[in-house]
């Protein structure tokens, strides 16, 4: 399956971009995909622990099953106002 | 209850906001909390913040916020305003204010509201250092 990512923040710094897709197997986890980004993009596995993901508009877990076509934000902790 | 939220690269027109604050005659309580840019970020002094958001989640969890606000507290209504692009020192990057029957839950919300946005709402800082 075909998954869009987006990053925020300082996350395209580190990656070098502000997007990408992947493609995954059925069944993948967000924990699946953020390995996947990591080879990618190796200083993103430093940021692990501190990383926010969003599928659409909500707040996911690592262990969130994929659906094709799901729209993937990975960012740091936020900060307003 | 009410809710206006504004996420804008234009300044905070403070007094307009101001003058745009309806208040049934139950209410008796406004309290209004501004977020201004300080000239130093960690150990540095910095001349701005450029803020950033990923907008359409942004509107969305600000909405939670508001929804949890509604099932907690009698407000009558919420206004937010937060300023996203560069932002100088001493400018207002978050204008919030709400209204309710009595001070305690307006004070209560209000801090609610600050400190969940900073913990849930996708907007970050970058400060610009000052040359």
């Amino acid at each position: 399956m075909q998954i869009s990512v987006h990053f925020y923040s300082y996350f395209k710094e580190l990656t070098g971009c502000a997007e990408t897709r992947e493609e995954l197997s059925d069944g993948a986890t967000i924990a699946d995909l953020f390995r996947q980004l990591s080879q990618k993009f190796p200083k993103l596995n430093a940021m692990k622990k501190s990383t926010l993901v969003a599928v659409g508009v909500e707040y996911q877990t690592w262990d969130y099953v994929l659906k094709n076509g799901d729209e993937v934000s990975l960012f740091p902790p936020v900060q307003g106002g | 209850m009410t809710r206006e939220l504004t996420i804008t690269g234009e300044s905070i027109n403070e007094a307009a906001l101001l003058a745009q604050r309806k208040m049934s005659s139950g209410m008796g309580a406004a309290i209004y909390f501004l977020g201004v840019v300080r000239e130093s970020e960690g150990a540095g002094k910095i001349s701005a913040i450029e803020y950033e958001t990923f907008q359409k989640m942004a509107e969305h969890q600000f909405n939670l916020l508001f929804d949890e606000m509604e099932k907690r507290w009698p407000i009558e209504s919420v206004r937010l305003v937060h300023r996203i692009g560069v932002v100088k020192v001493g400018e207002l990057s978050l204008w919030a204010e709400i209204t309710a029957p009595h001070r305690g839950e307006a004070f209560a919300s209000c801090q609610w509201l600050i400190d969940e946005m900073k913990r849930v709402v996708p907007i970050w800082k970058n400060p610009l250092v000052k040359l």
